[in-house]
């Protein structure tokens, strides 16, 4: 590190207003080690330095008493100019009385006349430059350029001085998140992604002027607040939308917001911020309902959720996931025939007990661990599949869940190759479910994976047909085995006319691509006769079997393999 | 000759003037020299025959900080009380005050030309 006042060439330039030429020189000889002191004779010519903007003051050292502009004068225009405020100012008074009354307008210290102490003054001098200088810096990092906001850092110190100075004051964290932040970049270009961002700022500050306000962005498209408790948010944001799409030009830009009221002062701010974030990501892609409040109960679902999270590497180690098989019986003939199986994942937890995939599952989802997830399950199941076959000589192809962060995993190919190798099995005795939701994502890339598995012989089978949105143009452009319908339309179809026409509908879209559809979530003989009737050809569900463990699952496979012999018979 | 002796039976407290002009004898004698030679003696001298106490204030001051400085108690002394005066614009006849301060002034100038 350089020390201070030393730097080569670039002398730090000292203004010395004086009306007494003796006086200006004195001070100008003691300083000029170190400075450059340039000088003035009275106010008006001071000003007129220091407007010239080639040069920059560092330092004025100012005498009260002169004629045409004196020193009050200049002090009071210098403070109330917002460059020339940043110069400290030290003025040179043999006065006590004169001494209050400058250091009202803004004199940083003071030097008495007359100068008896060349070091001292010296010091003094340093010692302002120095702490202005510092402060600059500080001040530069202190907000975010873009939002005028502050930056995260200074944020937090805030919070710690309310915390200090007002810790009964009653305060609300909140986290604002501009959704799709991306595509505003993208549809309009980045200088309009960032007058977005600074438009948010200033609306921001606007709206909530007459609370105590802290607010900073911390990355991207998040905004942090820290604000005195109000009960208004509703009406504040309603207002915050028109604006930002008045300001903007942007018809809608979605947003949305996680509050946490009354903060409890013993939470880290960490946790504060936390709260309202959780409460925040909470209300992601419900557009109907931008702001969310923090709860207990979410913080529970949260706290659970980070449990599973922690846990999912253990449970697959000690093997406390467990893959279950349900079969899928094909109804095609007089007798239903076993044809394949799917496999579903159960977790039993040590302590928690038996899990429910509906807890985990969408989790997973998003956070990307399902990938974990179903390479464990891939595994498992051609492992199995490997097992009955040695075991009972038939092969039941089980159906594993392909979820759509595998698609985007160059690997995956590799991985499902080198998994049918290990157990030797063919590419169609482990068959592939995908989601029609990852066609929403990126119709592209999942049309070209799924036409390089069907080209290695994976059979591919589309799950949860009918509940997207993307459904029927989908099945125009994605190359499939199997379609497999939602299981809604099953549930409901005996008492409910629509989902019966969906079955239908789905039924023949099938026999249209001339794919075999498969009726998921059959529970009594009545659907299976009218699926049947239908032209419906394979059911999984309840009516058949629950998911088992595959002990249990053997013995559907020894009926198969006893039914098989008894045809060959006749 | 005009040297720190000289300024010294003058009466001016060469220590603390030398040490304002930062030990350096020659700027602390070309300072004296701009002192006596300073344009608010006559300030000060046409404010108090035209009776402009606000002039002459602002005269006496200024003279009072440089003198103040280069530690010229002769001259100073006088300017200090006439400027405490002048600083409550005070009517009273300031005569006497200026023929001491310009005497001294005067004294001073020959010592400084003594070697011109």
């Amino acid at each position: 590190m350089k020390e201070f006042g030393y730097s080569g060439k670039n002398r730090r330039r000292v203004l010395i207003v004086d009306d007494e030429e003796i006086n200006r020189l004195i001070l100008g000889r003691m300083i000029a080690e170190k400075y450059d002191p340039e000088y003035a004779e009275n106010g008006e010519k001071a000003l007129e330095l220091l407007q010239d903007p080639s040069k920059r003051y560092s330092l004025i050292l100012l005498d009260l008493w002169m004629p045409v502009m004196d020193g009050f004068d200049l002090l009071g225009r210098i403070r109330s100019d917002e460059e020339l405020s940043n110069i400290p100012v030290i003025v040179m008074t043999s006065e006590k009385a004169a001494e209050a009354r400058s250091i009202k307008l803004g004199a940083d210290d003071f030097i008495s006349k007359p100068y008896r102490s060349p070091e001292v003054i010296k010091a003094r001098c340093d010692r302002i430059i120095q702490l202005y200088e510092n402060r600059k810096i500080l001040r530069s990092a202190e907000k975010d350029t873009l939002t005028g906001l502050y930056t995260r850092e200074f944020f937090n110190e805030y919070i710690i001085q309310i915390d200090t100075f007002d810790s009964q004051m009653d305060m609300d964290a909140l986290v604002l998140n501009i959704e799709h932040f991306h595509m505003v970049n993208e549809m309009y270009g980045r200088s309009m992604g960032d007058k977005v961002l600074g438009c948010v700022g200033e609306i921001l500050r606007e709206l909530f002027g007459d609370s105590v306000f802290i607010a900073c962005r911390p990355d991207a498209d998040y905004f942090y607040m820290y604000i005195s408790h109000r009960d208004d948010y509703d009406t504040v944001f309603a207002r915050f939308n028109s604006e930002l799409s008045a300001v903007t030009d942007i018809p809608v830009i979605r947003y949305r917001v996680g509050i946490y009221e009354h903060v409890e002062k013993s939470n880290t701010i960490e946790e504060r911020i936390d709260h309202a974030k959780l409460a925040c990501d909470g209300v992601r892609g419900d557009y109907t309902k931008p702001i969310s409040f923090y709860s207990k109960e979410l913080h529970e679902v949260d706290l659970y959720h980070e449990r599973l999270v922690h846990d999912i590497d253990e449970a697959i180690f000690n093997r406390d996931l467990i893959v279950y098989y349900q079969p899928k019986y094909d109804i095609t003939g007089d007798t239903p025939r076993l044809r394949s199986a799917e496999a579903l994942i159960r977790w039993k937890h040590p302590e928690l007990g038996m899990i429910s995939p509906g807890d985990f599952i969408p989790l997973f989802e998003n956070n990307g661990l399902i990938q974990k997830l179903d390479h464990y399950v891939w595994a498992e199941a051609a492992l199995q599949v490997r097992k009955w076959k040695v075991r009972h000589g038939i092969s039941i192809p089980v159906s594993v869940n392909v979820s759509r962060v595998d698609i985007y995993d160059p690997d995956l190919k590799n991985r499902l190759s080198s998994i049918v190798k290990e157990n030797k099995l063919t590419t169609d005795e482990l068959m592939l479910e995908i989601t029609e939701s990852a066609y929403a994502d990126d119709a592209k890339a999942l049309i070209e994976v799924v036409e390089q598995l069907r080209g290695m012989g994976f059979k591919i089978e589309m799950d949860d047909f009918g509940s997207g949105y993307s459904s029927l143009n989908m099945i125009t452009t994605i190359p499939i085995d199997v379609l497999k319908m939602d299981m809604k339309f099953i549930r409901n179809m005996n008492r409910d006319e629509k989902s019966l026409k969906m079955v239908e509908l789905v039924i023949d879209i099938a026999k249209f691509l001339k794919v075999p559809v498969v009726a998921e979530g059959v529970e009594d003989a009545s659907q299976v006769e009218t699926l049947k009737g239908m032209g419906c050809d394979v059911i999984q569900g309840y009516y058949f079997s629950k998911p088992v463990m595959p002990q249990e699952f053997e013995e559907f496979i020894i009926e198969e393999v006893r039914r098989r012999k008894k045809a060959e018979k006749k | 000759m005009f040297d720190l002796e000289a300024l010294r039976r003058f009466g001016a407290n060469v220590e603390d003037g030398l040490n304002t002009c930062v030990n350096n004898e020659e700027f602390y004698l070309k300072m004296v020299r701009k002192a006596v030679a300073d344009a608010s003696f006559d300030r000060l001298e046409k404010a108090v025959e035209g009776k402009d106490l606000d002039e002459a204030f602002e005269a006496a001051h200024a003279l009072k900080g440089a003198l103040g400085n280069l530690a010229i108690t002769p001259i100073l002394e006088p300017v200090v009380e006439m400027t405490e005066h002048l600083r409550g614009r005070e009517d009273m006849d300031y005569g006497p005050y200026l023929k001491t301060i310009l005497d001294k002034k005067k004294e001073l100038e020959e010592i400084v030309n003594a070697d011109v």
